[in-house]
């Protein structure tokens, strides 16, 4: 696996290594075509590891009325043994990050590293002491040093303009009728709560290994209970910390955010596909920071509905989603009781004025 | 000691009378005020410490070589007298943490503006000693001081098991509420001892450079590695006191009930992470930045030929530390923050990637048309500007906020900056130390063993590192004890590595032994006509005090030749 | 030279020092850049006749209008269930609304809490008005005590005029109680 992996990338870098130098040499304009096409021929070599792409064919669509848990021929956002590279991702952020990776960076930090290297091989053979016995006195030249200052801010310039669009893309806020889901993090555990589906929070342990092993699952990625989602959807991922800082982060989905105990943060999480999509906790937590794992379910949106009236919550569009339990609580010892004016705003049917988000 | 002064013969000779006393051992070496005695007691405590925090990573990669616990047990049974999971995995919290705090703020720094700039920054400006003799002595037992501190703190109660579990970053509030006892106390208290230490001699070190340069050196003239020191200085004075600051808030916070970071009491855990990171972004360039000078006089040596582009140089070096301070926020990038500021922090480190690319480019170009002769320090230089282009790119990746989504706190990050600081730091710290331990000692170390360390520890910390980048990107968090079978294979070879990395060290110390105990006397100017500064017109080792009479730097000199100049001194 | 050196030290120690006391100033600092600017989703706090301001222009403008979630949670460990009572408002964009959290005592002792609260997306911030809410001062529930906590607030129509944040439907607030212990 890891082997003949590394031999297909050679051949991609071959590919990348062409697609750096017509970028060095396009003009700025040409850039902006280019990218593409490069985009598209290194799609082939940069696919994902041969056993996820059978899996995701193998499996009958999730069915849809009642829940069951996905089974492990779903695993999908999961490390790869051996892999030199990134989890296979499923997210349209995630996918453009990826290839903004393998088609631009790659390409040109392995170029300027191997640049360095053959210079410094050069400088060895040609101005070693036995080649070239009398040192030149040379330690000024203008044009080459404008040179050496002027390439490297054009290189960046080229790296700024798709990290600029990705950070856009990352941050487009969801619709306002996104599911949002919560991610709690404690020591050490993640607790998954549905405010719009009643607002009952499950669980998240990890599974002890040999349960992962019983169930077909990867030891140390697996968890009791999943943070089930469903997929095709825009999901208003919210995170908090109940205790001290955690990050919620899941690889295949390229996403990472923290969880700050006294405050909440938000990213818009949209998953392509159904299946089962691992991470791990990610800043450092206390003792167990390392066996709090993040196991993801993305499922249709039927399904997703099922799960949540298994779970005993309220399916979204049926309405009521306040949370029903206490009555009206007499004592308003609350500061500044709501005396004055509470007009609830008119229901006008006005979209925001720039419409919905490009 | 030998004080046969070869190249400058007319000066030693003029003062021999006195030039060589010595005070008596303990009077030397713990009230020492001489700044190539504290310089050596650096060096020797760097290479201390670098023996402990070195053992650390080999019990963590030993830990890691496997997926599951293999040693934490044995390791919390003589920590904690159990072998509880909890406190078990709380040890590699406490390892992970010293290591860090070990390698950072006892072994790096003390190496390079300890040791090496306390020994040659007098000397390459010609100064008879530093500017506050005095302070330099306290500075340097602050920082023993502070070392013990830290580890007192392992053997303390530090909350779910003995010692400080909170990593080098001691975020709040892990480090606050989440850490009860006195073990994270001393941990901090460590910081505060060896960063009043380091912001003494960089005081020491700003007030030197501007006041007591010889005759003539103008700050244009000045060796670069006097420039790097320079900068770092600034650096150390800026970026110290904020951390100061910050950790002394964590401590009244954590003892004293104030809630500086404390959400409970309207304080911001985030605020800590600004506070740490605006030091600890420009800590990162402390670390490198007297690196640079060294490879700058190695490299210009060894080609026989002036630096190129030496004000482009000096200027990096400034632009470096400048910018150095307005990207803290690029280790926070999944904090939660706007997207504005997330670009802002993504474009402002793209920058630094230009100074740096200036620095490289103009190591090259001082080779280009050189006569290379490669001596150990050479070889090493190579290694380090090579190693520190490829930590260098994979930060240019890392810059980006949307690509660091993925890669945040996981091992492509661990890859990133032991590539730049294991081994672009630790490169050059062996280059320096190769190039002048003959001129500290008198006595020359084996050039063979020397090269052999090289290929030997550059292929070891090579496989060690290299393979991280591809735990990170395949998805492995870092400060984990323990992982998915998926990160099996990389995570063994990256063990193996350190075993390969462990021999290099095994003959660095043989050839310290060979070199003291068989080693050649050392000439002044060992390396020959490419070595150019003033330390080179002193015997080897110098006189005990150099330069009571300075040395005048002639005008139509340029800054990288003081040699002729400096022999003159003496017939002033 | 001795004279030079010390004058160029104490320079020196006073810069050490000045970014010493900058750093305790970051604390205050940084509260105060963050009610400005609304950086990190800090709200603003309004007067009545902001307000009233806000909601005439929300009137001529015709009224766009804005979702605004809410969220609720107590640290760990403390003994008080606390809870929006409605998950989402919808209103005029200027236009003042109320929402009401819910906060019971669980405990046979009184506790004393304040909250900390943020709202998401973080650039919304400084257009995120409250008049009136619980969190500006600490609260006590005796025990089993509840009691309904409600918020005014409004969103600042300028908010429409900011590229950043005008393509935003929904801001989420935050709230987060602590329990405040007492000095010994």
């Amino acid at each position: 696996m890891n082997f003949g992996d590394i031999a297909r990338k050679r051949l991609s870098f071959l590919v990348f290594f062409f697609a750096a130098l017509a970028l060095f040499a396009a003009p700025q304009a040409a850039v902006a075509q280019a990218t593409p096409q490069v985009a598209a021929s290194a799609a082939s070599p940069a696919a994902p590891p041969a056993k996820a792409a059978d899996t995701s064919a193998a499996p009958a669509a999730p069915a849809a009325s009642a829940y069951t848990p996905l089974g492990p021929e779903w695993i999908k956002g999961a490390p790869t043994p051996g892999a030199i590279d990134f989890q296979k991702q499923y997210s349209p952020t995630g996918r453009f990050a990826y290839r903004f990776h393998q088609v631009l960076l790659i390409p040109i930090i392995t170029v300027i590293s191997l640049f360095v290297l053959a210079l410094l091989l050069w400088v060895t053979v040609r101005y070693n002491r036995r080649r070239n016995p009398v040192p030149s006195k040379t330690s000024h030249n203008t044009l080459i040093e404008i040179i050496w200052t002027v390439i490297p801010v054009l290189i960046l310039v080229v790296i700024a303009v798709p990290s600029i669009t990705l950070l856009s893309r990352q941050y487009k806020s969801p619709p306002k009728d996104a599911l949002t889901v919560k991610a709690t993090g404690y020591q050490w555990y993640w607790g998954y709560s549905y405010p719009d589906n009643g607002g009952f929070e499950v669980i998240s342990h990890m599974l002890p290994d040999e349960e992962a092993v019983k169930r077909g699952e990867p030891p140390q990625l697996a968890a009791d209970n999943r943070m089930v989602l469903p997929v095709g959807v825009p999901i208003r991922l919210q995170t908090t910390g109940a205790d001290v800082i955690h990050a919620f982060a899941v690889p295949s989905l390229w996403f990472k955010l923290d969880a700050v105990p006294g405050r909440i943060n938000e990213k818009t999480l949209f998953i392509e596909e159904p299946g089962i999509y691992y991470g791990q906790c990610s800043e450092l937590c206390g003792a167990r920071h390392g066996y709090m794992p993040i196991a993801v379910e993305a499922v249709p949106m039927d399904k997703f509905n099922a799960w949540i009236a298994s779970q005993g919550g309220t399916v979204k569009g049926a309405k009521a989603a306040l949370p029903a339990t206490e009555k009206q609580p007499a004592a308003s010892a609350a500061p500044g009781a709501p005396a004055a004016g509470q007009a609830p705003g008119p229901e006008t049917p006005a979209s925001p004025a720039a419409g919905p988000a490009a | 000691m030998a004080t046969t002064a070869d190249t400058f013969q007319a000066h030693a000779e003029e003062h021999h009378h006195d030039a060589d006393h010595k005070p008596g051992f303990f009077a030397r070496w713990f009230m020492s005020t001489n700044h190539k005695d504290i310089g050596t007691l650096y060096l020797v405590f760097s290479i201390f410490a670098g023996i402990i925090g070195g053992a650390i990573s080999g019990l963590m990669r030993w830990e890691l070589a496997q997926p599951g616990i293999q040693i934490l047990g044995q390791i919390s049974l003589w920590l904690n007298g159990n072998t509880d999971m909890d406190q078990a995995l709380h040890t590699w919290n406490v390892l992970i943490t010293a290591h860090g705090l070990i390698m950072v703020f006892f072994v790096v720094m003390p190496a390079t503006m300890g040791g090496f700039a306390n020994w040659f920054v007098p000397l390459m400006i010609g100064a008879p000693d530093m500017a506050f003799p005095r302070m330099n002595n306290v500075a340097f037992w602050l920082t023993v001081a502070g070392f013990t501190s830290l580890m007192t703190s392992v053997f303390m109660p530090g909350g779910t098991a003995h010692g400080a579990g909170v990593g080098w970053t001691v975020y709040a509030p892990l480090s606050t509420t989440g850490s009860p006892g006195p073990a994270v106390d001393f941990a901090i208290f460590s910081l505060h001892l060896a960063g009043a230490g380091s912001i003494m001699s960089s005081i020491n070190f700003i007030t030197t450079i501007f006041n007591m340069r010889a005759p003539g050196m103008t700050l244009h003239k000045m060796p670069l590695f006097v420039w790097s020191v320079l900068v770092t200085a600034f650096l150390l004075l800026l970026a110290l006191p904020v951390l100061a600051a910050a950790i002394t808030m964590l401590i009244t916070d954590r003892n004293f009930g104030t809630t500086f970071f404390d959400q409970s009491g309207g304080g911001d855990p985030v605020l800590y992470q600004h506070l740490f990171w605006f030091f600890g972004h420009p800590e990162v360039y402390i670390m490198i930045i007297p690196g640079f000078g060294m490879i700058s006089q190695i490299v210009a040596t060894f080609s026989r030929k002036p630096v190129f582009g030496y004000l482009g140089m000096a200027y990096a070096m400034v632009a470096i530390g400048v910018v150095g301070f307005v990207v803290w926020a690029h280790h926070m990038y999944t904090t939660g923050m706007s997207v504005n500021t997330k670009m802002y922090f993504t474009a402002a480190t793209m920058v630094i990637a230009v100074p740096t690319g200036i620095k490289i480019f103009s190591w090259i170009a001082t080779m280009w048309g050189g006569s290379l002769e490669f001596k150990s320090p050479l070889v090493w230089a190579l290694g380090f500007i090579f190693l520190f282009t490829v930590g260098g790119v994979t930060g240019v990746v890392l810059a980006n906020g949307g690509i660091d989504d993925n890669l945040q706190d996981t091992y492509y990050v661990v890859a990133h900056f032991h590539y730049v600081l294991s081994l672009g730091a630790v490169f050059s710290l062996f280059a320096g130390f190769y190039y002048w331990f003959p001129k500290m000692s008198g006595r020359m170390h084996s050039e063979f063993l020397a090269h052999l360390h090289f290929w030997v520890f550059f292929i070891g910390v090579n496989v060690v590192f290299f393979p991280q980048h591809f735990l990170g990107m395949n998805g492995m968090p870092r400060r984990y004890p323990d992982y998915a079978p998926a990160f099996k294979f990389w995570n063994e070879v990256s063990s193996y590595g350190y075993l390969i990395m462990a021999t290099g060290m095994v003959i660095f110390f043989v050839n310290l032994v060979y070199a003291f105990t068989a080693g050649k006397k050392a000439a002044g100017n060992y390396w020959g006509e490419g070595a150019t500064t003033l330390e080179w017109s002193l015997s080897s080792p110098p006189p005990f005090h150099q330069f009571e009479t300075l040395p005048v730097i002639e005008e139509h000199h340029s800054h990288h030749n003081a040699i002729g100049d400096a022999s003159t001194a003496g017939a002033h | 030279m001795a004279n030079r050196n010390r004058r160029v030290g104490l320079i020196m120690v006073l810069v050490a020092l000045a970014m010493l006391g900058l750093g305790f100033a970051a604390v205050p600092l940084y509260r105060l850049f963050c009610q400005v600017t609304g950086f990190a989703g800090t709200t603003q706090r309004a007067t009545e006749s902001q307000a009233t301001d806000a909601s005439q222009f929300a009137k001529s403008a015709g009224g766009p209008t804005i979702s605004v979630r809410f969220d609720a949670q107590v640290e760990r460990g403390m003994p008080w269930t606390f809870k929006p009572l409605q998950v989402t408002q919808t209103m005029a964009i200027g236009e003042r609304d109320m929402a009401i959290f819910l906060a019971q005592n669980n405990s046979d002792r009184a506790v004393t809490g304040a909250a900390t609260f943020n709202v998401v997306p973080e650039q919304t911030g400084s257009y995120f008005n409250k008049i009136q809410c619980f969190c500006f001062t600490e609260q006590t529930l005796q025990p089993h005590q509840s009691v309904r906590m409600p918020v005014i607030y409004y969103v600042d129509p300028k908010i429409l005029d900011d590229p950043d944040t005008r393509d935003i439907q929904q801001i989420t607030l935050s709230y987060t109680f602590h329990e405040v212990k007492k000095e010994g």
